[in-house]
């Protein structure tokens, strides 16, 4: 790309840098995902992360029209549920709202009204205005005249009787009836605002007066719109009006619109369901990395390049009528940059808003964009050296199709060429069939005018030969506009998110500043009945103090209404998650390991893995569980026995320099060789049945004819038996690939030249092996008390028939299994020659003392044990204890598990509940094979006695911290930086996923098709989809991550002010930062613009219960903490 | 007996869930245990009624056609409600039973929580009767009625997502180009009314034997294009496609297994009638070499996994069509079950392709091949048969039409007025008939009162809206004057 071809020469250099620096900057608003085998969570607005979570939230909507929020239904029924309650959603108009809600907004008698009152009924009730229809209907229907409205709490309700008695005493002294009540209620709503209220029908009250419009209509028709029909001034108007839409309009082209969107809101045309099948054939075929057998033949040299190659001939640009597409297919300049420039220029953007182009262009197909963005800024990735991405080749193929289409259309219609300038000199020229195309196209005209615009635009009419037509059709709409308080605005499809509530069934007369009976008086109404007002206060009011209850009312937009929801949300949990970790104060085992544990396991931080850690305490309470980020420290480059290239098994962030082989053991040759051919077989099995099969053409037809009998009964054991047919076929293929016993190769001789990502090496030497166990050890705070036993425990997770497996794997490695880590670790930690190092480093870990690796599977309950063969066999009783409790914790974990299943049998017994997950695991048919990290809510840094002795319900990711061990906070550093953004990662990913799964997620896995082994569309045609699926996020609670870390405030801050990542991610808003004290268990608050402050809230003393079995079994729904009554070893140890 | 037990359940099950869904009683996740019972019990009940068929048949006391009844007769026209249960209907009907059942059970678990989850079942449990219909039916007229009924919930399957604008369109074009097969089935019936004097499947056979060959080969003429347009074969193949917008099950059964066969089966009930018209068996063969090699060059360059598996699967079926026109009937009939079987279990399992296969990418064409511009060009982008399609038969009608209603509208109307609506007119009803028509017609609208205004409010009347837009886009389609030329011809075919 550094040659620029000379007969573009002229184009100064520098726009196209600028266009490139355009080009790479689309990062931060094109979707990060990687191809989907790689999956790992991320934020779904990581581009915006440099923001403050309410400021990205907002940018992204803007640029997206996708709202960050849950809809505030959605809040509602969780207030419903009691999963936010009036406590909270208080706390949260305090912390946000200073001193603007305690406004008092008026005063009837005694009563004062507070702004604060008024916006609790708006964000619990949503008091908004009602259509004309609507409110027939609640007449009508639900006597809303006669009765109280349906949500209006007993409170409410007695309080308006009371004060109706009170302003208009009855004789009797008797309360009065409600129906009268509510009668008077309505009239002095109507008389505050000096309305009448008519009960029309609905059909005059939704257009025109039904005669006046067949009137003009049939003037209309005739063709004889003479001037007495139009109103010179209304069209004066009409057209002062239209003239600034279309400027709005055509300003907003590059900055909120492509030349598609403009033609579509004027055409009604969408260009992109012509030009997506071919488009995304290419683009397509350009990232496959394996599933077709054939590719562009020049793939290699990018996608603009082989694309140019064969476009020549393609039919489907000669089929579509286009306007000379070979002369301008053949004039295309070598490079995607100039083609992009030829192309803005064709179309006759403005220079200076290219850059708004390209991206808005980009944004139509958020998917497709983001995948060749992600692999164009990753030159590394294997795929790149046989199909380079560049993502200048998919905006220059994008914009070329885009103009022959633009330029077809554009002829079609209305005899032009396809740019900005010829189109707004037409429509300067022709501002009545500007103004009637464009209500047209915004969907909202009453039938009759919709039907005569149709009609016209239908006989392809321009304005200039019919300008009459137009003319007296644009006036009605004007018209019509002005009587119903309608306001069209142009369809944007890239921003259909945003849909204001009022803007699409307005009824008659909506014009802001003025009053309506269905905004003004209906709203009021309600919020009278909520307020306890009757009908005798309202009448006191003065306009101006009803407008000002009203107008509070609107004053919180969506989004602000949003944030109080969420932060309420996020305060429900956190005053639980607040008091179970004061009230376990002191409780906590292993605050020092003053006794030796039985056995110390380490598993990954995983919130998966709380459940397990619990339990095993509950059984043992002499085992000792820590958690750590699941790579346990050794970012390597990891080769299995059976593997063709190296994974990196680490965060995403870091780039390994080291590589670890599994190897088979000395004496084993034979078996290996065995293995190997076997193996090959195998593999050769594998892709006849599942690529030549569809490859071939005669040879599958054999193929089918000989193994469908097989196939059939196959398919009915997976279908009917999933776990026996799972069972039988894992031991038919250890029957036909024996395993061989294997090692690691972990070991580089020392003095081995430098290892670094670029020059990966095979291996750690002995200083970097015992940099790696001390470092980690000192990380979990592991430095002293060793158990007999010291387990890592990686984790990973297996699903039949699920693109997505590699988000239900360790976050930590990568999207993973993380066993390789654990076993690394365990083979560097037992040498000899790395313990003497790590004494001199200053932990002297005993002899007696050996390190195992595992590797828990989150999905079946399964646990794989590594190198047994090595263990000394002294150590061999412990390690049986061990099993039997771990035998016994994963039972109840996988029964702690089913009460989320839907359909997992209602309390089961313990193996029953096991039974049902390994079900899961292998049933091909299981679109949740586990739940992943679903209800994710927050993160304890710190020693296992904050948290240990109370259940969370796997909601918590624990992270294993010694403050004592660290006084100036250095090992915290390092532990926030690596875990803050991981925690992030899967938190957001989660929150964005729930709150619009259509939109930030990918929707049902059900209509899911794997496109080219990168990503998923749904059907056939669609963009690529983002996020996580529906099946992934149902139960989730979507809500930011709490992030509590055992350590003082001045070390917390001090790591704070130094380190800028952390203050992205705490400082504005994507985690909330909590301390708790190491010594008194205070906990404060952390507010970036306060600094921390000292949390005072608390639920009640929890319930105490014997063990977490008693206090979830039976209960599908969300569980708040509970105490685990906590046994003294001695007493276990004396029963066992 | 026999015939009602396999055929009946499905239907039975298929309304009883209609039933529920109309009368709120089948809503939500909570009904879903219910749902799949009914269904699968219905489908299973089927399932076990054809192996009792087969064992019959192998003690060779089931009769190969049986006829319940009389369904019309006029004149010397009959059409009787008649079975087969020869070696061809029965291996069909255990192969669509089997395949149904295990989809269905796969179903269970796969659409749990979706909001058209009862939807789904109540399609493919009148999926799953229509199939069974179609390969047991005694004649050619209920043949047609199972034909039509699978073409119709495959319609509703494609638009399973009728949100999706992509869907709903892909739902319209499958369901129209099977309109072409139609009109070669309904001609085929039509004819054999005419030449062979009935419409049973024997009496088709027998009476084709005397047949001039010009009369045989238009007979198999046009039940071959039923048949090219409901197996997707050239150049009515792009359809197939665009049909895999449903959940994967969905397009497992219709696409992968069942009923894309379903041409091959009328292909195979014909034999006879196609041994008495060498040419057509000649276009046949042709045909399907044709579509086989269409199949095979464009599945080179898919890379979605269940457009890739459709095009393997045009291959095939391609193959089978070649078979058939060469003679080999037996091989066709084995071909398409172990295809069924073998294509079912793929696309069942597409969502995991990936990870069986990463590592081992497909094996790439021999060089010289890999180096054809022009060729991988036309295999991307299929050949253009849709375009061309578009091209030489859609747009000109499309512009016929609107001229139609330029003239309609321009010069009829201006010179006979518009029909004037006057309400007590069209209500008047007189006569038995009548007054039930009117009893119906206002219970109708007493049920869209209710459905509108007890339910639910703006969102309901949204999605009417939507739905209403979509089946104006279907009527708009079919109003179009070639069916009107259709219609036309079949009229004029019962009249001579």
């Amino acid at each position: 790309m550094s040659q620029d071809h000379a007969e573009w020469a002229e184009v100064p250099q520098d726009i196209r840098e600028r266009l490139r620096a355009a080009v790479d900057h689309l990062d931060h608003v094109l979707p990060g995902q990687a191809p989907i085998l790689n999956f790992v969570h991320h934020n779904t607005l990581h581009g915006y992360q440099h923001l403050r979570f309410t400021e990205a939230l907002a940018a992204a909507e803007q640029m997206t029209g996708i709202h960050g929020y849950l809809p505030d239904e959605e809040f509602r029924a969780l207030y419903a549920r009691g999963r936010i309650n009036d406590a909270d959603l208080d706390a949260s108009l305090d912390h946000q709202a200073d001193r603007r809600a305690d406004e008092i907004l008026a005063r009837i008698g005694e009563r004062a009204i507070s702004k604060r009152e008024v916006w609790r009924i708006g964000l619990i009730h949503g008091v908004q205005a009602i259509s004309s229809s609507r409110l027939n209907w609640q007449i009508e229907e639900l006597n809303a005249l006669g009765r109280f409205q349906g949500d209006v709490p007993e409170g409410a309700r007695s309080a308006v009787l009371v004060a109706a008695q009170r302003t208009t005493p009855s004789a009797s002294g008797e309360r009065p009836a409600e129906n009268r009540v509510v009668r008077e209620l309505w009239d002095a709503c109507l008389a505050v605002f000096d309305l009448n209220h008519l009960r029309l029908h609905p059909e005059e009250l939704a257009e025109l007066p039904l005669h006046q419009a067949e009137e003009t209509l049939a003037g209309f028709e005739a063709g004889s719109a003479d001037e007495g029909h139009s109103n010179p001034i209304a069209h004066r108007r009409m057209r002062a009006e239209a003239r600034e839409e279309l400027q709005t309009l055509l300003a907003d082209v590059g900055a909120g619109l492509t030349l598609r969107g403009l033609l579509l809101a004027l055409t009604g045309k969408d260009l992109l369901e012509e030009v997506r099948p071919i488009f995304i054939r290419f683009c397509a075929s350009h990232l496959d990395e394996g599933l077709a057998a054939w590719h562009a033949p020049d793939r290699a040299e990018g996608l603009y390049a082989a694309w140019r190659r064969c476009a020549h001939s393609d039919f489907a640009l000669a089929l579509a009528d286009l306007p000379n597409w070979r002369q301008r297919q053949a004039e295309l300049p070598d490079h995607a940059v100039d083609a992009v420039i030829a192309g803005l220029r064709r179309l006759q953007i403005p220079e200076h808003r290219w850059e708004g182009y390209l991206k808005r262009l980009a944004l139509e197909l958020p998917g497709w964009s983001g995948l060749f963005n992600w692999r164009h800024h990753r030159p590394d990735y294997p795929a790149n050296r046989e199909s380079p991405i560049v993502l200048m080749d998919y905006l220059a193929l994008r914009l070329f199709l885009d103009g022959l289409w633009i330029d077809r259309i554009s002829r079609e219609t209305w005899g032009i060429a396809g740019n900005l300038n010829d189109l707004q000199a037409y429509f300067q020229r022709n501002l009545s069939e500007f103004s009637a195309r464009a209500a047209l196209f915004a969907n909202n005209l009453p039938e009759y005018l919709a039907a005569g615009a149709q009609k016209l635009i239908g006989q392809s009419w321009a304005e200039r030969g019919h300008r009459e037509n137009w003319r007296a059709l644009a006036d009605m709409i004007w018209t019509w506009t002005i009587s119903s308080g309608t306001k069209w605005g142009p369809q944007r499809p890239e921003r259909a998110g945003s849909k204001d509530g009022l803007r699409n069934h307005s009824p008659v007369a909506e014009k802001p500043g003025r009053h309506t009976v269905y905004r003004s008086a209906w709203r009021l109404f309600r919020l009278a009945q909520h307020l306890g007002l009757s009908g005798g206060d309202v009448r006191m009011l003065p306009t101006d103090v009803a407008e000002r209850l009203l107008a509070a009312l609107d004053e919180l937009t969506a989004a602000e209404r949003g944030y109080l929801w969420l932060w309420a949300y996020e305060r429900h949990y956190r005053e639980e998650l607040f008091t179970a970790l004061a009230q376990n104060h002191g409780r906590g085992r292993w605050a020092r390991r003053d006794e030796r544990p039985e056995a110390q396991i380490i598993f990954c931080m995983d919130d998966r893995e709380e459940s397990i850690r619990r339990h095993l305490e509950e059984l043992n309470p002499a085992i000792e569980t820590l958690g750590a980020a699941g790579f346990f420290g050794v970012a390597m480059n990891w080769r299995g026995l059976d593997d063709q290239g190296v994974t990196p098994l680490c965060p995403v962030v870091v780039t390994p320099s080291h590589e670890v082989r599994e190897e088979p053991r000395p004496g084993q040759e034979g078996a290996s060789a065995r293995h190997d051919r076997r193996r090959r077989i195998k593999g050769l099995l594998g892709r006849l049945f599942n690529q030549e099969s569809r490859r071939n053409l005669l040879t599958s037809g054999l193929l089918m004819g000989a193994l469908a009998p097989g196939v059939l009964v196959a398919l009915a054991g997976k279908v009917f038996f999933p776990r026996r047919q799972a069972a039988l076929s894992r031991k038919t293929a250890s029957a036909l690939v024996p395993a061989v016993p294997t090692r690691l190769h972990l070991s580089a001789p020392p003095g081995s030249a430098e290892a670094t990502p670029a020059n990966p090496r095979l291996g750690f030497t002995d200083a970097e092996q015992a940099d790696r166990v001390t470092g980690f050890l000192r990380n979990v705070g592991l430095t002293s008390g060793f158990a007999p036993l010291v387990v890592l425990s990686g984790h990973g997770s297996i699903s039949q028939n699920n693109p997505h497996l590699a988000a239900y794997d360790c976050g930590a490695c990568s999207g993973r299994h993380g066993g390789p880590n654990a076993r690394a670790f365990a083979a560097m930690a037992n040498r000899r020659e790395i313990r003497a190092l790590v004494a001199e480093r200053g932990i002297s870990i005993p002899n007696d003392t050996w390190f195992l690796g595992s590797e828990h599977n989150t999905c079946n309950e399964d646990i794989l044990w590594f190198d047994l063969e090595d263990l000394p066999s002294a150590f061999n009783p412990a390690l049986g204890r061990l099993r039997a409790d771990l035998g016994r914790a994963v039972l109840l974990s996988a029964h702690e598990r089913c009460r989320r299943f839907a359909s997992a049998p209602p309390k089961p017994g313990l193996q029953q509940a096991m039974n049902h997950v390994v079900a899961r695991s292998t049933d091909f048919s299981q679109a949740r094979p586990e739940l992943g990290h679903a209800t994710n809510a927050a993160a304890v840094i710190g020693r296992r006695s904050v948290t240990q002795g109370a259940f969370f319900d796997r909601r918590v990711f624990l992270i294993s911290y010694d403050p004592t061990q660290d006084p100036e906070g250095r090992i915290l550093e390092g532990i926030l930086l690596a875990v803050g953004p991981v925690g992030a990662g899967i938190n957001l990913e989660y929150y964005f996923s729930t709150v619009n799964n259509e939109r930030f997620g990918c929707g049902s896995k059900v209509p899911h098709n794997v496109t080219g082994l990168c990503a998923v569309m749904e059907g056939a045609m669609s963009d690529l989809r983002t996020g996580l699926p529906l099946q992934m996020i149902e139960i989730h609670e979507a809500m930011r991550l709490q992030v509590v870390v055992e350590a003082t405030e001045a070390v917390l801050a001090g790591i704070y002010r130094r380190q800028p990542p952390l203050r992205e991610l705490i400082g504005n808003g994507w985690l909330l930062l909590s301390a708790i004290h190491p010594e008194t268990g205070a906990i404060s608050v952390f507010e970036p613009a306060r600094g921390f402050v000292p949390w005072s809230g608390g639920l009640g003393p929890l319930p105490v219960v014997e063990r977490s079995t008693d206090w979830y079994d039976g209960h599908s729904e969300p569980r708040p903490p509970a105490l685990i009554r906590q046994p003294l070893i001695r007493e276990v140890r004396h029963a066992g | 007996m026999l015939a009602e037990l396999i055929v009946l359940p499905p239907f039975l099950a298929a309304a009883l869930l209609a039933a529920g869904i109309v009368s709120g009683r089948i809503a939500g996740e909570s009904s879903e245990r219910a749902t799949s019972r009914i269904a699968l019990f219905a489908v299973t009940l089927s399932c076990l009624a054809t192996f009792l068929a087969v064992a019959l048949k192998l003690t060779s006391t089931l009769p190969d056609h049986i006829v319940l009844g009389r369904w019309l007769s006029s004149g010397t026209y009959r059409i009787n409600l008649s079975f087969s249960f020869d070696a061809l209907s029965l291996t069909m009907a255990s192969l669509v039973a089997v395949l149904s059942v295990l989809v269905l059970r796969f179903s269970v678990n796969y659409m749990h929580r979706e909001s058209g989850f009862h939807r789904f079942f109540l399609v493919l449990s009148l999926f799953v009767g229509a199939m069974l219909l179609l390969v047991t039916a005694g004649n050619a007229a209920l043949t047609f009625v199972g034909w039509e009924l699978a073409g119709v919930s495959s319609y509703l399957l494609i638009a399973y997502a009728y949100d999706r604008p992509v869907a709903a369109g892909n739902a319209t074009r499958a369901f129209v180009t099977n309109r072409i097969g139609d009109a070669g089935f309904v001609l085929g019936i039509f004819l054999a009314f005419f030449w062979t004097g009935g419409i049973d499947w024997p009496t088709i056979m027998a009476g084709t034997a005397p047949l001039p060959e010009w009369q045989a080969g238009l007979l198999a003429c046009a039940f071959l294009l039923a048949a090219t347009a409901k197996s997707a074969q050239v150049p009515l193949a792009p359809w197939l496609a665009r049909a895999i917008e449903g959940p994967t099950p969905s397009s497992a059964i219709f696409y992968g297994a069942v009923m894309v066969h379903a041409g091959v089966y009328l292909v195979l009930r014909l034999e006879s009638v196609f041994d008495q018209a060498p040419v057509v068996m000649a276009l046949m063969a042709a045909s399907g070499l044709l579509t086989a090699i269409y199949g095979f060059v464009c599945g080179l360059t898919q890379t979605d996994v269940k457009s890739a598996l459709i095009f393997a699967t045009l291959g095939q079926v391609g193959l089978m069509f070649l078979e058939a026109g060469l003679g080999f009937w037996n091989l066709a009939l084995w071909h398409l079950c172990a295809h069924a079987v073998f294509r079912g279990y793929q696309f069942l399992t597409a969502p995991s392709l990936m990870h069986q296969i990463v590592g081992s990418p497909a094996r790439a064409l021999p060089e010289r091949l890999a180096r054809q511009h022009g060729l991988y060009l036309a295999s991307l982008q299929r050949f253009w048969l849709e375009e061309l399609g578009d091209r030489l038969v859609v747009t000109p009608i499309r512009r016929l039409g609107g001229d139609l209603q330029a003239f309609d509208s321009r010069i009829i109307e201006k010179a006979f007025g518009e029909p004037t609506a006057d309400d007590r007119d069209v209500t008047r009803a007189s006569g038995l008939t009548g007054r039930l028509v009117w009893r119906l017609a206002l219970a109708l609208h007493w049920f869209e009162y209710r459905l509108v205004l007890g339910g639910l409010g703006q969102e309901l009347l949204d999605a009417g809206r939507r739905l209403g837009v979509r089946l104006n886009t279907v009527e708009e389609l079919l109003n179009r004057p070639r069916y009107l030329v259709v219609f036309i011809l079949a009229t004029l075919l019962t009249v001579f």
